[in-house]
């Protein structure tokens, strides 16, 4: 398995792909990770949506949501963004520490989301790499 | 000048009438006419001449005053005689030519009228006194004492200005003079000329750089002075400064910005020496020094003297335990023992404090296993822990399998700090995380990271965490005991090791995280290279985690495996990815039968829908429609004691205590980690007791209990039962089994109803809750269920049984009957086992709470026909994970199965409880 460096915590990584049946295949992991994609654009989607809305709980919900599968595959930036959306959703600092001001949370969440979308994309580009194209004509990795 | 003209003898008068030259005035003309009072002496102080002006002031004529001696003359003169005024004109005079530079007396009084300050100056022809010039002027009256005459007190009698001069002219401990505006030097006093060696001459007009070594004039240190001292008015230093001989000493400078009248005019400097002071204090430093060594060395004498003595007296404590002792006399020894314990601990500390502080610990060079003592630490604490408190250990991948280094010492940082969290943590975890941070051609440097849930470290108390001596919390030192010795002499030994410490807060949770780096040499020999590169390929998967705990984990998976067939899982979670992994690793596990709801309402459906159908049930926290621990009240009130495991996301404070205080049994961190979801299934399907069969053993010992009493009518029993088994099994608050008790609660009821309207049948028929093989292998699997424990028994009771080979079932069962004297008989409920299955199968078909399927989904399910279980096949929630049928086919599933419809469905059963579509 290559390193994927900081932004993935390959350890749990590797637990996933060690699900795969054939290494060359990997058709357990394979669709899981690519379905992650789908499943975080959709709640991008969703949580823009509640940005407009000024919805925080929503967010707050969304945050958790996408926070356990990125955690989960081990995506650890992306959790960790997704931690923020959470936290702020739920009026509160990082820390823990109560944020009454509610344009404050919609900021920082805002702010959360711009990078949790951009570090998306890069690791989806450097998972379909590491994957390969598509399933028939890919080759062994490494 | 004029001395070489003046000659000896009375002609002043002659003098005085010679005709002037061509260039002026005759020079003794001008002496006589000049209107001073001054006398010329004689090296040997003879009045040589006077001028005219003394002798008309004095009243003496000139032939009683020229050729006498100068002390006789004003002896003759003074009236009153004044002895002690004397001696102070003949002090100056000395003074004088022993300075030979000029000096004024103090106002000397001749007569009680009449005072003069004298100014001698002396006149020097190379190194010869050619003559000495006294000139008088009319002072105020004296000062100096006079003994010799009542009421002539000597006052004061010098101007501020003068009084001043002088003083700072006499000075010889001080250097003091004047600087210009931009440092050359305008004054020199005697002080100066002592401690520097310059005269005065040669000093003044000079730039006091002078005195400056090297390297303070290349840091341009004097106009550095110059120009603080313009900001700030002074400017004080110490350092070493240079003499003119060029010997150095150290120096104390003062400079002060001068001022007159608002006006800058330079710069006053007093410059003392403090060489001694210097030298002195070094000598103290030494002295204080060796007193600390000293000390520390007594203390690690005598701390290794007391621990010898101490070792004896624990190993007695040891052997005295083994005897037979009454209960009493028990605690008193586990007293004693547990006493000398901590004890030694201190002592322990002590020795290494003073080691440390002496400088006598020195790091050993061997091979370390760093995560095996990783693993070996984080066991031996666990066995302390309270059950409320987990361990996590996270070992990247990347650490290698062995360094060099000191083993014992980094295991020793390692225990101090989990040890402290440990003792700081009364719920929630412990994480404790190792891996490389750096790594160059022959180190690595090694992070390892403990995060606790406990208590924290209050702001104010975190920059002396590492301070010897120091206990963060003085109130609670009763409560956690510890000589807060143990960070410091970590931190030493981190030191020691090349790394450093750390503390910060616990940003997730309340708590503290620690860190430590410690830096190991590579190993580098081919033949270790070669085989790390086969291992690390082979065994990664091992090595990700713990290779100490391997060995265990693979052992319980093998145990898992043997049972996982016939065990029924429920997965509720969610999240669709989390689904799939979970199940992906259920299945890697040999599950087969694992129930998947998305939500907790459905899940709570499920589960009393058929109470005792479920091993384990896996249960995410926050979900939507009903959150975890929603779900698992719910189930408990429903009287279902099925081991609920929570899959926690550690996220927001208290998730992880409030999954237990809601009746969750035990909990498994997300992302979840394969080895500790091993070791969770192991404990709660192999190592706990069965909830069904406990379930069952209580009922039998409420009915014997019973048996001659008034029959009871069935519902009241279960009810009772229920009640009973809540009250002492689950860990559910009396609040919730009040619930229980009388339930108002809407969806407690229908599980109520089922208990009141079915028991005890339906009880019994639990017990034998199994999927429907042949009841033969089923009696097989089914004891290897209790096997290992019962295995184990047998060991203890000195029976020879090696393996828990199903061969030895019979016989382990048997014991096992023997000892839990139960009446639960293993084959007595078995003709039920039919009966019970239809049962269920019924009420599935009616019961609407069961989620609704999509035919893609069901198309998935129908495949499991090859499932060897008539559960699997019945039931439409549950979702075989199995490797030939299930969900998680890829992309080369059978043709009846594409993977596309599989996918799909599986979504639809997350979205169909999923908080994002209406």
């Amino acid at each position: 398995m290559p390193d994927f460096g900081d932004d993935v915590d390959n350890a749990i990584f590797s637990q996933i792909l060690e699900m795969d049946e054939n290494e060359d295949e990997r058709d357990f992991s394979r669709p899981l990770v690519l379905g992650f994609f789908d499943q975080a654009s959709e709640t991008f989607e969703q949580m823009q949506q509640a940005l407009d809305d000024k919805n925080l709980d929503e967010l707050s919900t969304l945050g958790h949501f996408l926070k356990g599968s990125s955690a989960t595959l081990g995506f650890n930036k992306i959790r960790d963004s997704c931690q923020i959306i959470q936290q702020y959703g739920h009026r509160m600092n990082v820390d823990s520490t109560a944020e009454p001001d509610e344009e404050v949370c919609l900021k920082k969440i805002t702010d959360a989301l711009t990078a949790v979308k951009a570090d998306t994309t890069e690791l989806e580009k450097v998972m379909r790499k590491f994957f390969g194209p598509a399933p028939d004509e890919d080759e062994a990795e490494e | 000048m004029f001395q070489d003209r003046i000659q000896p003898g009375p002609q002043q008068s002659s003098a005085a009438h010679q005709p002037a030259g061509i260039a002026g005035p005759d020079l003794d003309l001008i002496f006589d006419l000049a209107p001073l009072a001054v006398l010329i002496l004689s090296p040997a102080w003879r009045i040589r001449r006077a001028s005219c002006r003394f002798l008309s002031v004095w009243r003496v004529a000139a032939d009683d005053c020229v050729g006498q001696e100068l002390l006789p003359f004003l002896e003759k003169q003074f009236q009153p005689p004044r002895p002690a005024h004397l001696a102070h004109l003949i002090a100056t005079i000395d003074d004088a030519i022993a300075a030979r530079a000029e000096r004024t007396s103090h106002p000397i009084n001749a007569s009680p009228a009449v005072s003069w300050k004298v100014r001698v100056i002396p006149v020097f022809n190379g190194d010869e006194l050619v003559s000495i010039v006294l000139e008088w002027h009319d002072g105020p009256r004296s000062t100096l004492p006079d003994v010799d005459h009542e009421g002539d007190v000597v006052k004061p009698g010098l101007s501020t200005d003068e009084a001043f001069r002088i003083l700072v002219q006499a000075v010889k401990d001080y250097a003091i003079f004047l600087l210009d505006t931009r440092g050359h030097i305008v004054t020199w006093n005697t002080g100066a000329e002592v401690l520097k060696g310059y005269k005065r001459e040669e000093i003044i007009g000079k730039h006091f750089s002078l005195f400056y070594g090297k390297e303070d004039l290349d840091i341009k240190k004097p106009q550095m002075e110059l120009e603080i001292c313009m900001r700030e008015g002074r400017v004080e230093d110490e350092g070493w400064r240079y003499r003119k001989d060029g010997s150095r000493f150290w120096a104390n400078v003062v400079i002060t910005a001068v001022y007159k009248d608002g006006v800058h005019v330079g710069f006053g400097k007093v410059t003392r020496d403090l060489t001694e002071r210097k030298s002195s204090e070094s000598r103290l430093i030494a002295a204080y020094e060796e007193s600390e060594k000293l000390k520390s060395d007594f203390l690690a004498n005598m701390s290794h003297e007391i621990r010898t003595p101490m070792h004896g007296m624990l190993s007695a404590c040891t052997l005295l335990l083994d005897t037979p002792l009454s209960d009493r006399q028990r605690d008193i020894v586990n007293i004693m023992d547990e006493s000398g314990q901590v004890l030694l601990q201190v002592i322990n500390d002590i020795l290494d404090y003073s080691k440390l502080a002496s400088g006598s610990f020195s790091i050993n060079s061997d091979i370390v296993g760093i995560t095996s003592i990783v693993t070996s630490v984080v066991r031996g604490m666990q066995t302390s822990l309270p059950s409320s408190v987990h361990f996590e250990l996270f070992l990247a991948s990347e650490l290698p399998r062995s360094v060099q280094g000191d083993p014992l010492r980094y295991r020793q940082i390692l225990q101090n700090i989990v040890g402290n969290a440990a003792k700081f943590t009364d719920k929630g975890s412990i994480r404790v995380r190792a891996s490389v941070q750096s790594e160059d051609d022959s180190n690595y440097m090694v992070l390892t990271e403990v995060t606790d849930t406990g208590i924290g470290v209050p702001e104010a108390a975190q920059a002396s965490l590492f301070t010897p001596f120091m206990q963060f919390d003085a109130t609670s030192t009763k409560q956690y005991k510890g000589t807060g010795l143990g960070l410091s002499i970590a931190k030493s030994l981190t030191e020691l090791m090349g790394g450093r410490i750390g503390y910060r807060p616990n940003l997730e949770r309340h708590g503290s995280v620690f860190w430590f780096t410690a830096r190991f040499k590579k190993i580098k020999t081919l033949e270790q290279m070669g085989n790390w590169k086969i291992t690390s390929h082979v065994t990664r998967t091992e090595r990700q985690s713990t290779p100490a705990l391997d060995s265990e984990v693979d052992e319980l998976q093998k145990e898992i495996r043997i049972v996982s067939s016939i065990k029924n899982l429920l997965v509720v979670e969610d999240n669709l990815i989390n689904q799939k992994v979970i199940l992906g690793m259920l299945r890697s596990l040999g599950f087969r039968n694992v129930g998947l709801a998305s939500n907790g309402l459905e899940a709570v459906r499920m589960v009393r829908g058929k109470p005792a159908a479920y091993d384990v049930v896996l249960m995410d926290i926050s979900m939507p429609v009903m959150d975890g621990q929603q779900a698992t009240r719910e189930i408990r009130a429903g009287g279902v004691l099925v081991p609920i495991i929570a899959m926690t996301a550690y996220a927001l404070k208290g998730d992880r205590e409030r999954c237990l205080d809601y009746g969750m049994n035990d909990y498994i961190a997300k992302p979840v980690d394969k080895k500790r979801l091993i070791a969770v299934l192991g404990k709660w399907l192999l190592r706990m007791t069965d909830y069904r069969k406990n379930y069952e053993q209580r009922l039998a010992e409420f009915r014997r209990q019973n048996m001659s009493a008034t029959p009871a009518t069935p519902g009241e029993e279960a009810k009772q039962f229920l009640f009973d088994a809540k009250s002492t099994i689950s860990p559910l608050r009396p609040a919730d089994v009040a619930a229980t008790g009388g339930s108002s609660n809407q969806v407690a009821n229908p599980a109520a109803d089922t208990a009141t309207t079915e028991p005890p049948n339906r009880i019994a028929g639990d017990s034998v809750e199994q999927p429907e093989g042949p009841k033969d292998d089923f009696k097989a699997l089914g004891m290897t269920l209790t096997l290992p424990v019962l295995n184990r028994d047998i060991k203890a009771s000195g029976a020879t049984q090696d393996s828990p080979a199903l061969a030895s079932n019979e016989q382990a069962v048997a014991v096992a009957e023997a000892k839990e004297k139960s009446d639960m008989a293993s084959a007595e409920p078995l003709p039920r086992v039919e009966e019970r299955v239809e049962e269920r199968v019924e009420e599935h078909g009616c019961d609407s709470n069961v989620p609704e399927l999509t035919p893609d989904l069901q198309a998935g399910l129908s495949h499991e026909q090859e499932s060897p279980f008539e559960e699997a096949r019945g039931s439409p929630d549950t979702v075989a994970a199995g490797p030939q049928p299930g969900l998680f086919r890829g992309s080369n599933s059978p043709p009846e199965c594409p993977d596309k419809n599989t996918a799909s469905s599986s979504v639809e059963v997350v979205e169909q409880t999923s908080p994002f579509s209406p």
